[in-house]
């Protein structure tokens, strides 16, 4: 099931960006403008009829770069920095992280969201993704668990130390021979309860698989996840705090981000399952008020927009049920403050009864 | 004397002068004459407004009003001379016409008229006398008479003497104007043209203060940069109302002597003409030119100044010893309540006309700072023509810039490209902005909003106007 795009070689995509340069060229040799025509994708509207096509993955229109304002020739200035950079990681083989990317130029670039979306704009004009393009990031998720596989002919195997964490490896498509007896896979929002899942030694007593992004999931973690579901075909759960960005986050890993709107069908991981911590948890657990904290006008305004997404509407309404009820409450928590019966209370308690009792939407 | 008071009278003088050689079929001439006489305290002058034109048929000197203050009154009895004769006339004819006069029927009084001995001609002279100092008079009269110059008024030879005389060298005649070549009346050269050539004649005479070019500024064949356009009224053409605007900017080497650096000042006197004469120009007007998007073409404009009636454009970025002179003429009925639209759209098409016909000047702000990214943008351009390892591909690039494979150096390349770049952003600025290539698409979502919106420029009353390049 795994969306694979056509003409994604090196040789293809060099001779992509040659089409560039020549009809650049070409421009100028008419006396025009050079001109780059980008498609523009986006995986949410807020267009509340539902009538909406975002989940075709369809461009909804062209932006065109050209030299007739000052921030277009900006960003063709650094478009085609990049695109010259990545020509050389293409010609000579090798890989380059958008940091190393942003230091050739650093006074130009200015700053690394600059750099980020341009090499956006290359994979859509590319009709790529981003690591077609030799272009990797740093790699930020961890993994551990009953997982064995190979990333470019070097062993991973998690399960000789089932609860050490190991790397997400960033080479996603270079991973192969993937061994695998867990049951589940779980998807954990932040490093301090992966390391918590660890200490209480938990892969040892359930069969699985935890992954954790870091907060947001980078792109390698996900491409990572959605390689085990596809090869192993098992149920992934995640787990967010109670808070508008751990619902941003499930979304993330849901739905795809809106800056990669362009790749989402290779991004998005449509099987995951909201685990929780859902709003009524505070009550099912019974949480101390210490626990809960106040939404601040930011949380506020931050779920305030995000409500009207219409995926939410139309194909995951009981999670915007929860949203919902997570603004009327007016408190977030923490997947931590479930600690406050006992340290274990997450590991032994939490997690296992969700999962066996089906508590998950 | 006041001389504001005798300065307005004499121009009122010439115009009306210069209107009736404008009527006349004939080569006319037109002559100011002001005679100093022998000193003596305070100091007597006689001014003379002379013209061969048409004969005068009075009406023109009854509408004459000037408030006379009681110092003023001092020095000019009131009294104006007038003499004329119109072609068919076998006499000629002599008035008194006193301004102090407040019942106007009373102000004229006909003098004995003398025969024509049967001898064919026109003309009318007006004169009178007043005592005082001239200095600033001359100055602003010859002022005055080099702006009429710029029209170059077909048929009319206008000129500037003073004559002084004392007891030691008897009289000597100094001619302040020369009197111009007289311009035929030729159907070829249209009102536009002719205007724009005074205007360069004006220019290389630095205000036609020299009778010939300056040569000094101007020898080494410096290119003036001239744009001319004429807007009208479409509707009912017939009265249609016409505004012809000439833009030249001169941009000089070092000036040389001092009557040189008007050359170069960083204020534009805008040149505004009615009736064939120099005037001052109407606060709608002046809104024109203040709506104008200077910025656009490049140019700050930091404040409109008054200045005795003349309105001076004050420019902030103008290069060094760069000048602006800007004339409107407008012809046809007056409507005052149009000059505003008029002004705007013919000045524009000036601009946009002198953009057309000179490289690189006049570029919009935005265009200056889009060629900023020119030499980056060539060498990336070229980085990835020259980095690509596919020859053939380098080959294919190379050609299609115009250049020999052997040639490939970096630098070559670069600044083959930047020149093209460069030459592609003037190209497009200098196209009116709404004919400019495809608008980039915007999105209705916010997220892709850009946060600089396209500052376009929006054209009032379109439907009204009608433009012509000429």
């Amino acid at each position: 099931m795994e969306g694979k795009r056509s003409n994604t070689k090196p040789s293809d995509l060099l001779k992509k960006i040659q089409e560039i340069t020549r009809s650049i060229i070409e421009d100028i040799c008419r006396g025009r403008s050079p001109s780059l025509y980008i498609d523009r994708f986006r995986n949410y509207c807020t267009d509340a009829t539902g009538n909406c096509f975002c989940s075709l993955d369809l461009s909804i229109g062209k932006e065109v770069l050209a030299l007739q304002r000052e921030c277009h020739a900006r960003r063709l200035d650094v478009l085609l920095r990049v695109l010259l950079i990545v020509q050389q990681l293409l010609q000579e083989n090798r890989h380059g992280s958008k940091r190393d990317i942003y230091y050739m130029h650093p006074s130009v670039f200015q700053e690394q969201s600059v750099v980020d979306r341009a090499i956006n704009d290359i994979c859509i004009l590319l009709h790529c993704s981003r690591h077609n393009l030799n272009v990797v990031s740093a790699g930020k998720g961890l993994v551990m668990g009953w997982l064995r596989f190979l990333e470019a002919g070097r062993k991973f195997d998690c399960i000789n130390n089932l609860n050490t964490a190991h790397p997400v490896p960033v080479h996603v498509e270079e991973v192969k021979d993937i061994v695998s007896v867990a049951h589940y896979i779980l998807v954990i929002e932040k490093e301090s309860v992966f390391q918590r899942l660890a200490n209480d030694q938990f892969c040892n007593r359930n069969r699985c698989i935890i992954i954790t992004g870091r907060g947001y999931p980078d792109v390698p973690t996900r491409r990572f996840l959605r390689l085990l579901i596809e090869k192993l075909s098992l149920p992934a759960y995640c787990l967010v705090d109670c808070d508008p960005y751990g619902f941003d986050i499930l979304t993330t890993y849901r739905f795809g981000s809106m800056q990669m709107a362009y790749d989402a069908q290779f991004l998005r991981v449509p099987e995951i399952r909201w685990l929780g911590v859902f709003p009524s948890d505070s009550e099912k657990y019974d949480l101390p008020q210490q626990c809960l904290l106040p939404l601040t006008a930011e949380d506020k305004s931050k779920i305030e927009a995000m409500l009207p997404r219409c995926y939410l509407q139309r194909e995951v309404p009981h999670w915007r049920l929860e949203l919902e009820l997570l603004l009327q409450r007016g408190v977030k928590f923490e997947i931590e403050a479930l600690s406050v019966h006992s340290l274990s209370f997450l590991s032994a308690e939490y997690i296992p009864s969700k999962i066996k009792g089906g508590v998950h939407i | 004397m006041d001389v504001s008071l005798v300065h307005q009278l004499c121009q009122n003088l010439i115009s009306s002068a210069i209107q009736r050689c404008r009527m006349s079929d004939h080569l006319c001439r037109l002559s100011v004459f002001l005679k100093l006489s022998p000193p003596s305290d305070p100091p007597l002058v006689r001014i003379s407004v002379s013209d061969t034109g048409v004969g005068s048929c009075l009406e023109e000197f009854q509408c004459l009003k000037y408030a006379m203050d009681p110092e003023s009154a001092e020095k000019w009895d009131g009294v104006i001379s007038l003499t004329t004769t119109g072609i068919n006339d076998s006499d000629i004819y002599y008035y008194h016409l006193n301004l102090k006069e407040i019942v106007s029927t009373r102000r004229l009084t006909k003098l004995p008229s003398s025969s024509k001995n049967g001898t064919t001609f026109s003309g009318t002279e007006v004169s009178f006398s007043v005592f005082g100092s001239v200095d600033g008079l001359l100055v602003k009269l010859t002022y005055f008479l080099n702006k009429v110059l710029i029209l170059r008024i077909p048929n009319v030879a206008i000129e500037m003497l003073v004559e002084e005389s004392d007891d030691i060298s008897g009289s000597r005649c100094k001619t302040l104007v020369p009197a111009n070549d007289c311009f035929p009346l030729t159907s070829a050269a249209s009102n536009v043209e002719r205007l724009k050539s005074g205007l360069e004649d004006y220019v290389f005479k630095h205000g036609n203060n020299l009778n010939d070019i300056c040569h000094s500024c101007f020898s080494s064949g410096v290119h003036l940069k001239v744009g001319s356009g004429a807007a009208c009224t479409k509707r009912r053409r017939s009265t249609g109302q016409v505004m012809e605007a000439i833009i030249i900017i001169s941009e000089l080497s070092k000036p040389t002597t001092s009557s040189c650096f008007r050359a170069c000042d960083v204020k534009t006197e805008v040149l505004y003409f009615k009736d064939f004469s120099p005037s001052s120009i109407s606060q709608s007007s002046l809104n024109g030119l203040t709506s104008i998007d200077w910025k656009s073409y490049g140019l700050i404009l930091r404040s409109i100044a008054d200045h005795d009636g003349y309105a001076l454009l004050e420019w902030e970025n103008l290069p060094p010893y760069a000048h602006i002179d800007i004339v409107m003429k407008p012809e046809g009925m007056q409507k005052s309540h149009l000059d505003r639209t008029l002004i705007r759209k013919a000045v524009k098409l000036a601009l946009n006309d002198l953009k057309e016909k000179n490289t690189g000047a006049l570029l919009s702000t935005n265009a200056l700072k889009i060629c900023s990214y020119a030499p980056d943008l060539a060498r990336t351009i070229g980085g990835l023509i020259l980095s690509s390892n596919d020859l053939d591909f380098q080959g294919e690039c190379l050609s299609l810039l115009g250049l020999q494979c052997q040639e490939i150096k970096g630098e070559t390349t670069e600044d083959c490209i930047k020149r093209k770049i460069i030459s592609a952003i003037e190209m497009n600025d200098r196209k009116p902005q709404r004919n400019r290539e495809a608008a980039p698409f915007l999105f209705e979502d916010d997220y892709f909003q850009e946060p600089d919106v396209l500052d376009e420029e929006y054209e009032e009353d379109e439907q009204a106007f009608s433009s012509f390049d000429l």
